[in-house]
Protein backbone atom coordinates (compact mmCIF):
# COMPACT_ATOMS: atom_id res chain seq x y z
CA UNK A 1 0.00 0.00 0.00
CA UNK A 2 1.16 3.63 -0.90
CA UNK A 3 0.36 7.06 0.31
CA UNK A 4 -0.83 9.66 -2.57
CA UNK A 5 2.72 10.90 -3.30
CA UNK A 6 3.35 7.11 -3.79
CA UNK A 7 5.24 6.65 -0.77
CA UNK A 8 5.58 3.05 0.60
CA UNK A 9 5.46 3.49 4.53
CA UNK A 10 6.54 -0.13 4.58
CA UNK A 11 9.84 0.71 3.47
CA UNK A 12 12.02 0.63 6.67
CA UNK A 13 14.95 3.29 7.93
CA UNK A 14 17.41 0.07 7.87
CA UNK A 15 18.96 -1.82 10.60
CA UNK A 16 21.27 0.93 12.37
CA UNK A 17 17.69 2.89 13.37
CA UNK A 18 16.58 -0.18 14.19
CA UNK A 19 19.04 -0.83 16.95
CA UNK A 20 19.81 2.30 17.44
CA UNK A 21 15.86 2.56 19.56
CA UNK A 22 17.35 0.53 21.91
CA UNK A 23 19.47 3.12 23.38
CA UNK A 24 16.79 6.09 24.36
CA UNK A 25 17.55 9.22 22.85
CA UNK A 26 19.83 8.32 20.62
CA UNK A 27 17.29 8.62 17.60
CA UNK A 28 16.96 12.00 19.15
CA UNK A 29 20.49 12.84 18.80
CA UNK A 30 20.81 11.60 15.30
CA UNK A 31 18.13 13.88 14.51
CA UNK A 32 19.93 16.72 15.58
CA UNK A 33 17.27 16.95 18.93
CA UNK A 34 19.38 16.45 21.75
CA UNK A 35 17.47 18.38 24.29
CA UNK A 36 14.92 15.40 23.55
CA UNK A 37 17.24 12.98 23.21
CA UNK A 38 18.46 13.66 26.92
CA UNK A 39 14.64 14.05 28.19
CA UNK A 40 14.16 10.15 26.91
CA UNK A 41 17.83 9.00 28.59
CA UNK A 42 17.36 10.61 31.76
CA UNK A 43 12.72 9.47 31.78
CA UNK A 44 13.58 5.83 30.91
CA UNK A 45 16.57 5.74 33.25
CA UNK A 46 15.41 7.11 35.80
CA UNK A 47 11.95 4.83 35.74
CA UNK A 48 13.83 1.94 35.55
CA UNK A 49 15.89 2.67 38.56
CA UNK A 50 13.17 3.95 40.31
CA UNK A 51 11.37 0.51 40.11
CA UNK A 52 15.09 -1.02 40.33
CA UNK A 53 15.72 -0.41 44.28
CA UNK A 54 12.44 -1.75 44.73
CA UNK A 55 13.26 -5.35 43.36
CA UNK A 56 17.31 -5.45 42.51
CA UNK A 57 18.08 -9.21 42.29
CA UNK A 58 14.52 -10.31 41.85
CA UNK A 59 14.77 -9.30 38.60
CA UNK A 60 16.76 -12.05 37.68
CA UNK A 61 13.70 -14.68 38.78
CA UNK A 62 11.49 -12.70 35.76
CA UNK A 63 14.04 -13.80 33.00
CA UNK A 64 12.65 -15.81 29.81
CA UNK A 65 15.60 -17.77 29.80
CA UNK A 66 17.43 -18.62 32.81
CA UNK A 67 21.04 -18.43 32.65
CA UNK A 68 21.38 -21.33 35.04
CA UNK A 69 24.26 -22.83 36.60
CA UNK A 70 26.93 -24.69 34.07
CA UNK A 71 27.08 -28.60 35.17
CA UNK A 72 30.54 -28.56 37.33
CA UNK A 73 30.03 -25.16 38.25
CA UNK A 74 31.59 -22.40 36.58
CA UNK A 75 30.87 -19.93 34.25
CA UNK A 76 28.72 -20.23 30.97
CA UNK A 77 28.30 -18.02 28.17
CA UNK A 78 24.12 -17.42 29.26
CA UNK A 79 25.43 -16.15 32.64
CA UNK A 80 28.63 -13.90 31.07
CA UNK A 81 25.44 -12.17 29.04
CA UNK A 82 23.19 -12.34 32.36
CA UNK A 83 25.24 -10.18 34.20
CA UNK A 84 24.64 -7.66 31.63
CA UNK A 85 20.94 -7.81 31.40
CA UNK A 86 21.05 -9.75 28.16
CA UNK A 87 18.85 -12.72 29.37
CA UNK A 88 15.81 -11.16 27.81
CA UNK A 89 14.04 -9.92 30.88
CA UNK A 90 10.99 -8.07 28.81
CA UNK A 91 10.31 -5.56 28.41
CA UNK A 92 13.20 -4.12 30.29
CA UNK A 93 15.30 -4.77 27.56
CA UNK A 94 13.78 -2.51 25.51
CA UNK A 95 15.99 0.24 27.73
CA UNK A 96 18.96 -1.25 27.02
CA UNK A 97 21.71 0.37 28.80
CA UNK A 98 19.66 1.13 32.13
CA UNK A 99 18.96 -2.47 32.36
CA UNK A 100 22.29 -3.55 31.09
CA UNK A 101 23.44 -1.08 34.42
CA UNK A 102 20.89 -2.41 36.72
CA UNK A 103 22.28 -6.22 35.91
CA UNK A 104 25.49 -5.24 36.78
CA UNK A 105 24.53 -3.63 39.76
CA UNK A 106 22.54 -6.94 40.96
CA UNK A 107 23.30 -9.75 39.25
CA UNK A 108 24.55 -12.12 41.52
CA UNK A 109 25.33 -16.05 40.21
CA UNK A 110 26.46 -17.53 43.60
CA UNK A 111 23.68 -20.06 44.98
CA UNK A 112 23.31 -17.25 47.82
CA UNK A 113 21.97 -15.09 45.01
CA UNK A 114 20.03 -17.36 43.28
CA UNK A 115 18.50 -18.11 46.82
CA UNK A 116 17.81 -14.06 46.94
CA UNK A 117 16.11 -13.55 43.79
CA UNK A 118 13.52 -16.20 44.72
CA UNK A 119 12.77 -14.31 47.86
CA UNK A 120 9.31 -11.95 47.57
CA UNK A 121 10.25 -8.64 48.03
CA UNK A 122 8.06 -5.70 49.65
CA UNK A 123 6.38 -3.61 46.60
CA UNK A 124 7.97 -5.57 43.98
CA UNK A 125 4.50 -5.43 42.41
CA UNK A 126 5.11 -1.78 42.05
CA UNK A 127 9.16 -2.41 41.42
CA UNK A 128 8.09 -4.62 38.53
CA UNK A 129 5.87 -2.63 36.90
CA UNK A 130 8.29 0.72 37.33
CA UNK A 131 10.92 -1.52 35.77
CA UNK A 132 8.56 -3.03 32.96
CA UNK A 133 7.16 0.67 32.03
CA UNK A 134 10.85 1.77 31.72
CA UNK A 135 11.43 -0.76 28.91
CA UNK A 136 7.64 0.57 27.25
CA UNK A 137 8.74 4.14 27.36
CA UNK A 138 12.11 2.92 25.86
CA UNK A 139 9.74 1.77 23.09
CA UNK A 140 7.71 4.86 22.56
CA UNK A 141 10.74 7.22 22.50
CA UNK A 142 12.11 4.71 19.95
CA UNK A 143 8.78 4.90 18.14
CA UNK A 144 9.02 9.01 18.61
CA UNK A 145 12.53 8.93 16.75
CA UNK A 146 11.25 6.93 13.82
CA UNK A 147 8.37 8.88 13.20
CA UNK A 148 10.46 11.92 13.02
CA UNK A 149 12.96 10.24 10.86
CA UNK A 150 10.68 9.01 8.46
CA UNK A 151 8.65 12.26 8.62
CA UNK A 152 12.04 13.86 6.96
CA UNK A 153 12.79 10.94 4.84
CA UNK A 154 9.09 10.83 3.21
CA UNK A 155 7.38 14.00 3.50
CA UNK A 156 10.07 16.07 0.94
CA UNK A 157 11.05 19.73 1.27
CA UNK A 158 8.33 20.55 3.84
CA UNK A 159 7.19 17.48 6.06
CA UNK A 160 3.55 17.34 7.05
CA UNK A 161 2.97 17.47 10.48
CA UNK A 162 0.77 14.62 12.25
CA UNK A 163 -2.44 16.29 14.78
CA UNK A 164 -0.79 14.66 17.37
CA UNK A 165 2.40 12.59 17.69
CA UNK A 166 1.52 8.58 16.95
CA UNK A 167 3.99 7.75 19.32
CA UNK A 168 2.64 9.77 21.92
CA UNK A 169 -1.27 8.29 20.58
CA UNK A 170 0.42 4.41 21.19
CA UNK A 171 1.50 5.38 24.57
CA UNK A 172 -1.62 6.82 25.81
CA UNK A 173 -3.49 3.87 24.47
CA UNK A 174 -0.91 1.64 26.33
CA UNK A 175 -2.01 3.24 30.11
CA UNK A 176 -5.48 3.52 28.77
CA UNK A 177 -6.57 1.86 25.62
CA UNK A 178 -8.52 4.07 23.31
CA UNK A 179 -6.88 7.38 24.64
CA UNK A 180 -4.90 7.43 21.57
CA UNK A 181 -7.67 7.10 19.24
CA UNK A 182 -9.34 10.00 21.44
CA UNK A 183 -6.49 12.22 21.03
CA UNK A 184 -6.07 11.64 17.23
CA UNK A 185 -9.62 12.88 16.66
CA UNK A 186 -11.32 8.79 16.64
CA UNK A 187 -13.44 9.37 20.40
CA UNK A 188 -15.85 7.07 19.67
CA UNK A 189 -14.07 4.55 17.79
CA UNK A 190 -11.49 5.05 20.56
CA UNK A 191 -13.99 4.52 23.36
CA UNK A 192 -15.59 1.30 22.09
CA UNK A 193 -11.96 -0.73 21.32
CA UNK A 194 -11.06 0.52 24.57
CA UNK A 195 -13.95 -0.55 26.65
CA UNK A 196 -13.45 -4.05 24.58
CA UNK A 197 -10.06 -4.41 25.94
CA UNK A 198 -11.21 -3.56 29.65
CA UNK A 199 -14.21 -5.52 29.36
CA UNK A 200 -11.91 -8.62 28.47
CA UNK A 201 -8.80 -7.45 31.27
CA UNK A 202 -11.34 -7.01 34.25
CA UNK A 203 -13.05 -10.27 33.41
CA UNK A 204 -9.66 -11.96 34.18
CA UNK A 205 -9.01 -10.48 37.06
CA UNK A 206 -12.58 -11.83 38.13
CA UNK A 207 -11.92 -15.44 37.19
CA UNK A 208 -8.74 -15.17 38.63
CA UNK A 209 -9.66 -13.06 42.31
CA UNK A 210 -7.17 -10.70 40.96
CA UNK A 211 -4.03 -12.87 41.03
CA UNK A 212 -3.71 -13.39 36.96
CA UNK A 213 -1.62 -10.44 36.15
CA UNK A 214 1.06 -11.42 38.85
CA UNK A 215 4.64 -10.88 37.57
CA UNK A 216 5.77 -13.35 40.29
CA UNK A 217 4.04 -16.26 39.50
CA UNK A 218 3.51 -15.72 35.70
CA UNK A 219 6.14 -13.93 34.85
CA UNK A 220 6.09 -15.25 31.22
CA UNK A 221 2.44 -14.33 30.37
CA UNK A 222 3.12 -11.15 32.49
CA UNK A 223 5.23 -9.90 29.70
CA UNK A 224 1.97 -9.84 27.18
CA UNK A 225 -0.49 -8.97 29.83
CA UNK A 226 1.98 -5.82 30.68
CA UNK A 227 0.98 -4.53 26.81
CA UNK A 228 -1.80 -3.39 28.77
CA UNK A 229 -0.33 -0.65 31.05
CA UNK A 230 -3.46 1.22 32.80
CA UNK A 231 -4.24 -2.50 33.58
CA UNK A 232 -0.81 -4.26 34.54
CA UNK A 233 -0.26 -0.89 36.99
CA UNK A 234 -3.98 -1.24 38.25
CA UNK A 235 -3.12 -4.87 39.26
CA UNK A 236 0.36 -4.20 40.71
CA UNK A 237 -1.08 -1.66 43.32
CA UNK A 238 -4.55 -3.14 44.10
CA UNK A 239 -5.26 -7.02 43.19
CA UNK A 240 -1.70 -8.36 43.50
CA UNK A 241 -0.56 -7.38 46.68
CA UNK A 242 -3.81 -8.67 48.02
CA UNK A 243 -3.97 -11.57 50.20
CA UNK A 244 -4.54 -15.02 48.41
CA UNK A 245 -6.66 -17.93 50.77
CA UNK A 246 -6.35 -20.79 47.67
CA UNK A 247 -5.42 -20.72 44.16
CA UNK A 248 -8.97 -19.07 42.57
CA UNK A 249 -11.25 -22.04 40.38
CA UNK A 250 -10.75 -20.20 36.92
CA UNK A 251 -7.08 -18.90 37.45
CA UNK A 252 -6.26 -20.55 34.41
CA UNK A 253 -9.18 -18.95 32.17
CA UNK A 254 -8.14 -15.45 34.24
CA UNK A 255 -4.70 -15.91 33.33
CA UNK A 256 -5.57 -16.01 29.49
CA UNK A 257 -8.38 -13.64 29.32
CA UNK A 258 -5.56 -11.16 30.60
CA UNK A 259 -3.20 -12.10 27.86
CA UNK A 260 -5.26 -12.05 25.19
CA UNK A 261 -6.76 -8.23 26.82
CA UNK A 262 -2.83 -7.76 26.59
CA UNK A 263 -2.20 -8.78 23.27
CA UNK A 264 -5.53 -7.06 21.98
CA UNK A 265 -4.00 -3.66 23.52
CA UNK A 266 -0.91 -4.11 21.08
CA UNK A 267 -3.54 -4.56 18.39
CA UNK A 268 -5.04 -0.80 19.54
CA UNK A 269 -1.33 0.63 20.10
CA UNK A 270 -0.81 0.33 16.99
CA UNK A 271 -4.16 1.54 15.23
CA UNK A 272 -3.41 4.73 17.59
CA UNK A 273 -0.63 5.08 16.21
CA UNK A 274 -1.75 4.70 12.51
CA UNK A 275 -4.39 6.87 12.96
CA UNK A 276 -2.08 9.99 14.08
CA UNK A 277 0.63 9.10 11.45
CA UNK A 278 -2.37 8.97 8.72
CA UNK A 279 -2.90 12.42 9.39
CA UNK A 280 0.11 13.48 8.00
CA UNK A 281 0.43 10.44 5.23
CA UNK A 282 -3.15 9.56 4.02
CA UNK A 283 -3.46 6.14 2.69
CA UNK A 284 -4.52 5.99 -1.06
CA UNK A 285 -7.70 4.31 -2.01
CA UNK A 286 -7.09 1.67 -5.10
CA UNK A 287 -8.38 3.72 -7.36
CA UNK A 288 -6.26 6.51 -6.59
CA UNK A 289 -3.30 4.03 -6.80
CA UNK A 290 -4.28 2.50 -10.16
CA UNK A 291 -4.54 6.28 -11.90
CA UNK B 1 -16.94 -25.78 34.31
CA UNK B 2 -20.31 -26.35 33.00
CA UNK B 3 -20.66 -26.03 28.67
CA UNK B 4 -22.43 -23.47 28.65
CA UNK B 5 -20.34 -20.95 30.79
CA UNK B 6 -17.53 -22.23 28.54
CA UNK B 7 -19.95 -21.28 25.71
CA UNK B 8 -20.78 -17.96 26.91
CA UNK B 9 -17.51 -16.58 27.94
CA UNK B 10 -16.16 -18.04 24.28
CA UNK B 11 -18.60 -15.73 22.32
CA UNK B 12 -18.62 -12.83 24.68
CA UNK B 13 -13.98 -12.46 24.18
CA UNK B 14 -14.71 -13.38 20.37
CA UNK B 15 -16.98 -10.23 19.98
CA UNK B 16 -14.49 -7.87 21.75
CA UNK B 17 -11.49 -9.26 19.76
CA UNK B 18 -13.56 -9.03 16.44
CA UNK B 19 -14.02 -5.19 17.70
CA UNK B 20 -10.56 -4.87 18.04
CA UNK B 21 -9.69 -6.23 14.96
CA UNK B 22 -12.25 -4.60 13.13
CA UNK B 23 -11.59 -1.38 14.58
CA UNK B 24 -8.40 -1.14 12.37
CA UNK B 25 -10.44 -1.05 9.34
CA UNK B 26 -13.13 1.42 10.34
CA UNK B 27 -12.86 5.30 11.88
CA UNK B 28 -16.11 5.29 13.38
CA UNK B 29 -17.55 3.37 16.37
CA UNK B 30 -20.50 2.34 14.74
CA UNK B 31 -19.34 0.80 11.28
CA UNK B 32 -16.92 -1.21 13.63
CA UNK B 33 -19.69 -2.51 15.55
CA UNK B 34 -21.02 -3.37 12.62
CA UNK B 35 -18.10 -4.56 11.03
CA UNK B 36 -17.55 -6.69 14.00
CA UNK B 37 -20.90 -8.41 14.42
CA UNK B 38 -20.59 -9.61 10.72
CA UNK B 39 -17.19 -10.85 11.72
CA UNK B 40 -18.00 -12.32 14.97
CA UNK B 41 -20.71 -14.37 13.15
CA UNK B 42 -17.94 -15.70 10.61
CA UNK B 43 -15.70 -16.82 13.17
CA UNK B 44 -18.27 -18.44 15.01
CA UNK B 45 -19.22 -20.17 11.80
CA UNK B 46 -15.39 -21.14 11.52
CA UNK B 47 -14.72 -21.82 14.75
CA UNK B 48 -18.11 -25.04 14.62
CA UNK B 49 -16.51 -26.04 11.43
CA UNK B 50 -13.18 -26.52 13.30
CA UNK B 51 -15.47 -27.84 16.10
CA UNK B 52 -17.09 -30.58 13.72
CA UNK B 53 -13.40 -31.60 12.13
CA UNK B 54 -12.24 -31.97 15.39
CA UNK B 55 -14.62 -34.37 16.39
CA UNK B 56 -14.78 -36.20 13.32
CA UNK B 57 -10.56 -36.87 12.94
CA UNK B 58 -10.91 -37.83 17.06
CA UNK B 59 -13.99 -40.30 16.35
CA UNK B 60 -12.12 -41.75 13.30
CA UNK B 61 -8.68 -42.42 14.67
CA UNK B 62 -9.71 -42.55 18.52
CA UNK B 63 -13.21 -44.07 18.16
CA UNK B 64 -16.28 -43.15 19.91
Amino acid sequence: MVTRAGIDPGRGLGWGTFLSGFVPGLLQFRLGQPNRGLMALVSCTALYFAGWVLVRERLFYWVLLDAGTPAGGGTSVARTLAQFGLPTVLPELLNLPANALGALLSFDGSPTGERASRHLQPSEYLGGFLTGASGMLAAFWSAAGHWELRRRRDGGPTPPVAVVDPALCAALSWLVPGLGHARAGQKDKGLVMGAAVAIVFAMGLLFSHGHACDRATNSVWWMAQNLFGGGSLFAALVTGPMQQEAQAMHMDLGLVLCTVAGLMNLVVMVDAFTVAERTAFPVSTPAEVRS
Amino acid sequence: MPLLFRLAIYAIVLFLIAVVVDGQHHSTAQATLRGAARRWVRWGIWTLVLVVVMETLGIVFIGW
